[in-house]
């Protein structure tokens, strides 16, 4: 069948609202994720990447997604923009705030339609961890980056290099008619950063999402580049959510921030809450792990015991079960805690936390496991 | 060779050339280690602190330089020198750990054969049944579980590996080991379960670490003394505590003001540096930091720094080191200061 | 359940290399296919002398150039099994063609481990079992020939030639790609591993030799070797011959994978270990693209069997009363002849799908083959 695409502007937007179920959305959010799973299916069983995560991000904040390999972080975001491999099936409700489509949920449009490519790249763009392998080797930077405003900003070709050039001045690319006609292999690793921020801002996106942009960095280039992220999220007011599993960068550089463990959202609050108060044990144990420049030698590093387990059948208890140094035996390996609010901004799924609301929570699930075991007797 | 040191590294050079173009990977690095000592090595991409690494267990060959070595034996000697066979027989006593879990294992051997293979290698008369005791009793100690060791690599995930790395750098009882970025590859909770291991096994088989990181945080924990190095020359070394605290070398300077604090209201002001990392192939003159270094003058332009003794024992290799007033990083967990600089 | 997917889980993590590869294998259907033809291939080719009805050199006036045997069950409205009839020739008087027609008096029924021509078990011990055959015809006559793929211009049985040549076709390029094999691993590994000026002189030398014509080669050789030696014999040693020559693809590969391997972190962990530089080309850095060999000479072989066969076909390699399928191939080359007589192209399929065969099942491998990815 032939395709012959329309583009998005042809369509009112009120034809397209019309044609769209109308989603409900906190005007102060960006982006607010609800109940999202992610399962892969292989060979040796189902693995459920992402159990259900629920997050908001608000428009213009930077929020930080930590978590350490196996939790799902990447797979979330790689959901946001439908990105994921064919094998892995999202399910829930991604819901943003667009200019083009208004507010709509973005796992309810096709994968590979229209309407997703032109959120792609133009509203929510993307940055990667390896800026050197994120670039193809046969074509020139500039061409590269001309790409994405060619696609989304005007098709004239000298109008569409001029603005790439500008945006490549923006992200601190000194010499910059030289660099547009290079190759990436004559940029350096901080260059390449520089020049893939260039590419994802370049159509002035509302959000970013950048996975782990400076793991690959020396630290004095991360500092930098650190630093230009900030500015230009103030010269954008641009919304960044941002993946790392070093709770310095997030220190430095996140408003908010939300810890994943295996799949689901341990605890979200504000940067200086969670560091100051973290209540989860995991995000205790991370905190902990790790050595604060300048302050005095402990003998040992807190460690968390065990390693995180494979996300196959697993059964219905808490996660973090195995690892937890507080757990709760009868209770944390037969049910799982929610997310509940304990203070304003600050949300925790723990059952041994001693706030009101998680007490609650608690009690609730222990009366229903007795109920269960009273049946059954 | 004092004999207070395990270890003397006297003017190590090593230079690579390919098609006519020199790379000068480590230039004149000279440093002490104590016995039971842990030397810190950081440094950026290029800096050359892993060809030093590779250089001191002779996986490379240096260009130029001596290391000193006092055996196990007493005997003293120059490591890069000795002859094959004698290299063979001292090659038990300095191991290397891997920073890559996942290739520095040969996935075609079961666990306990990789464990097993220097015992095999070096001591070819053993029993098998001794050989196997002793591979099960290094296992148990990194903490593996002798029950898995029949298992292949894949089995394992990347902080396991690394056990059996350690288990394997271990199970022939060196003296000194190099840690080459051993847990720069892990996840942060897997991170502290290897440093502490490396520390209790440092503390019960006293052992001596050369531990080469680029983490700034890492290498405060679990160093005593430290080097700082830029485009393969060493520009600092000294006591952990004192260098962190106050710097001598604008480069150190500049690295710990860009390290992130894992605490948000921490304001560090970060010194920050123009420009990239020059090439190692073509270096600038003089000094190799001066064309972003702050406190540059004339001198630095032109006349390349070497390593001069300063007070508290420590070394820096800066024309201005002793007129510098520079700003170190101090944490306090109540207070979160940092040293204000003049 | 949970009891099964620990036992699974087990198994997973002590599997070693061969058998996450052996896995793998099983699940690719067309390899899995390709393998169970070539096994039957082969064990035809072992068993030739029995399971075909007639030998090389039995030559028939009357067949000649025969269509294959029509096999009928039903003879008068009864069911007597499968059975075919004697072929007549008549000759037209008056337009002196020849018809052949089947002498339907007599039927001759096709019986199974029938005593026909006698042979030599791998030579030595005679036997004149054959799996099937026609005996006597229901009236006491003889000479019927069952020929289920025709017979030639000799009046021989192509189908068992089919089967005897195979052994010549499926063989000798198998000798050959070994060979290959160790030389270009060996020589490969030397030149990879070492590098430095080792390297360069044997890259040199593998340029030379490969820059060797391989026709003209084989028509030299086969002119230099004296006549009067049998001609299996001329072309196993001409295969030898040339398989000196075919190493250099090989040992390009392997030189280029110990390359690439020999500076994995645990090449340089065994290095430090003290472990010798022997064990570690053979332990360490062979087996890592064993699977990349193995891959090689599957795909590699049915290289050799269309060059023999097209060699036989030029007429440089094995020559008649000799068979080979190429010497099939070979016999049917002139356009008229396999006009009247298509049933000669039959040995075509035959290559076809074992060419085939190897090609699917080094897919298979090669999918396969790194199980840690």
């Amino acid at each position: 069948m032939f395709h012959i695409p329309i583009p998005i502007d042809a369509i009112p937007q009120t034809l397209s609202a019309v044609c769209r179920k109308e989603v409900k959305m906190n005007t102060e959010n960006i982006l607010e994720v609800k109940d999202l799973h992610v399962d892969i299916h292989m060979t040796e069983g189902l693995l459920t990447a992402v159990r259900g995560v629920n997050f908001e991000m608000k428009k213009g904040e930077t929020l930080g997604l930590v978590g350490e390999s196996g939790c799902g972080k990447s797979l979330t975001c790689k959901a946001i923009l439908g990105i994921n491999d064919k094998k892995c099936k999202s399910s829930g409700q991604i819901l943003f705030d667009s200019e083009g489509l208004g507010k709509v949920d973005l796992l309810s449009l096709d994968q590979r339609g229209q309407e997703i490519r032109s959120i792609r790249g133009k509203e929510i763009s993307m940055i990667f961890q390896e800026p050197m392998v994120a670039f193809s080797p046969m074509y020139t930077i500039g061409n590269q980056i001309n790409e994405a405003t060619r696609l989304h900003i005007t098709k004239d070709k000298k109008k569409s290099k001029e603005i790439s050039m500008e945006v490549m001045r923006k992200v601190g690319i000194a010499n910059v008619e030289k660099r547009y006609n290079q190759y990436p292999h004559e940029f350096s690793g901080g260059m390449l950063q520089r020049a893939l921020i260039a590419m994802a801002l370049v159509c002035n996106p509302k959000m970013l999402i950048a996975d782990e942009p400076t793991t690959a960095l020396d630290v004095t280039i991360q500092a930098q580049i650190l630093e230009l992220m900030k500015e230009l999220q103030k010269d954008f007011n641009m919304a960044i959510l941002f993946i790392t599993h070093d709770l310095g960068v997030v220190a430095k550089m996140c408003d908010r921030v939300a810890v994943m463990y295996l799949g689901k959202i341990v605890e979200s609050a504000d940067a200086s809450e969670i560091y100051a108060n973290p209540q989860h044990p995991y995000t205790r144990g991370l905190i902990g792990s790790v050595h604060k420049i300048g302050s005095k030698k402990e003998e040992r590093l807190f460690s968390i015991e065990g390693t995180v387990p494979l996300a196959m059948n697993l059964p219905k208890a808490c996660g973090f079960y195995d690892r937890c140094d507080v757990r709760i035996e009868g209770l944390c390996d037969r049910a799982e805690p929610e997310l509940t609010e304990i203070a304003p901004g600050h949300k925790i799924a723990c059952f041994n936390c001693p706030h009101e609301a998680c007490r609650a929570q608690r009690a609730k699930v222990e009366a229903a496991l007795n109920g269960k075991e009273a049946d059954h007797v | 060779m004092n004999k207070d040191n395990i270890m003397e590294v006297k003017g190590l050079h090593k230079r690579f050339t390919s098609k006519g173009v020199t790379v000068r990977a480590v230039t004149d690095v000279s440093f002490n280690v104590k016995p039971g000592e842990t030397i810190g090595i950081v440094g950026e991409s290029g800096c050359g602190k892993t060809t030093l690494g590779r250089c001191i267990v002779r996986a490379y060959n240096a260009s130029e330089g001596e290391v000193f070595y006092r055996t196990k034996s007493g005997e003293e000697l120059d490591f890069l020198k000795v002859d094959k066979k004698k290299m063979k027989e001292i090659r038990k006593e300095i191991q290397m750990i891997f920073q890559d879990p996942y290739s520095s294992l040969d996935p075609r051997m079961t666990v306990l054969d990789i464990i097993k293979e220097p015992l095999k290698a070096n001591f070819p008369k053993m029993p098998k049944d001794e050989m196997d005791q002793r591979a099960k009793a290094m296992a148990e100690k990194v903490g593996l579980n002798p029950m898995y060791l029949m298992r292949y690599p894949h089995a394992f995930s990347g902080g396991q590996r690394q056990r059996i790395g350690i288990a394997r750098a271990l199970v022939i009882e060196p003296q000194i080991i190099v840690c080459d970025e051993a847990v720069s590859a892990l996840d942060v909770s897997i991170q502290a379960q290897v440093i502490n291991l490396l520390r209790d096994l440092q503390k019960e088989l006293k052992l001596t670490y050369l531990f080469i990181s680029h983490d700034l945080s890492v290498v405060e924990h679990i160093s005593d003394k430290v080097g700082v190095m830029y485009l393969g020359r060493m520009v600092e070394f000294g006591p952990a505590e004192s260098m962190f605290e106050k710097p001598l070398h604008p480069y150190t300077e500049a690295l710990l003001s860009a390290v992130p604090v894992a605490d948000p209201t921490v304001q560090m002001e970060r010194i920050p540096l123009k420009g990239e990392i020059p090439n190692p192939a073509n270096p600038p003159s003089g000094c190799y930091f001066h064309e972003r270094c702050h406190y540059c003058i004339d001198k630095c332009k032109t006349d390349s720094p070497v390593l001069e003794e300063m007070p508290g024992g420590r070394l820096c290799a800066c024309h201005r080191a002793k007129e510098l007033n520079l700003r170190g990083f101090t944490y306090d967990e109540g207070a979160k200061t940092q040293q204000a600089a003049t | 359940m949970w009891k099964k997917k620990q036992k699974t889980n087990e198994d997973y993590y002590l599997a070693s290399q061969w058998t996450l590869m052996g896995r793998k294998l099983k699940k690719h259907k067309l390899a899995k296919l390709s393998m169970l033809i070539l096994l039957l291939l082969y064990l035809g080719a072992l068993f030739a002398d029995f399971l075909a009805p007639y030998s090389l050199d039995e030559f028939d006036a009357l067949y000649k150039d025969s269509a294959p045997s029509k096999i009928h069950f039903v003879h008068e409205g009864e069911f007597i099994g499968p059975y075919i009839y004697k072929l007549e020739k008549n000759i037209d008087r008056t337009t002196f063609t020849v018809t052949i027609t089947e002498d339907t008096s007599e039927y001759y029924k096709i019986r199974f481990f029938v005593h026909g021509t006698e042979y030599k078990i791998l030579g030595l011990i005679p036997c004149d079992l054959h799996l099937f055959g026609v005996d006597e015809g229901s009236n006491g006559g003889t000479g019927a020939k069952i020929m289920l793929f025709g017979t030639d211009a000799l009046g021989r049985d192509i189908f068992s030639r089919v089967l005897l040549g195979s052994r010549i076709s499926l063989t000798i390029p198998f000798a050959s790609a070994v060979i290959s094999f160790f030389l270009g691993v060996t020589i490969g590994s030397i030149s990879g591993y070492f590098g430095g000026a080792i390297d360069i002189v044997i890259q040199r030398i593998i340029e030379v030799i490969g820059a060797v014509p391989q026709i003209p080669l084989w028509m030299a050789l086969s002119a230099a070797i004296p006549p009067g030696i049998s001609t299996v014999k001329m072309y196993f040693y001409i295969t030898i011959i040339l398989s000196f020559i075919n190493w250099t693809g090989m040992a390009r590969v392997v030189r280029g994978k110990f390359l690439s391997l020999k500076n994995e972190d645990y090449v340089m962990a065994a290095r430090l270990s003290g472990v010798s530089t022997w064990k570690i080309i053979w332990k360490h850095l062979v087996p890592g693209f064993m699977s990349y060999l193995i891959v090689s000479i599957t795909l590699g072989i049915p290289g050799s069997i269309v060059g023999e066969t097209s060699m036989s076909y030029l007429g440089l390699g094995i020559k008649s009363p000799a068979t080979s399928w190429g010497v099939l191939l070979q016999e049917a080359s002139s356009v008229t002849d396999v006009a009247s007589n298509p049933h000669k192209l039959i040995p075509i399929i035959f290559v076809t799908i074992t060419v085939l065969a190897f090609n699917f099942l080094g897919d298979g491998i090669r999918d396969a083959a790194d199980p840690y990815k």
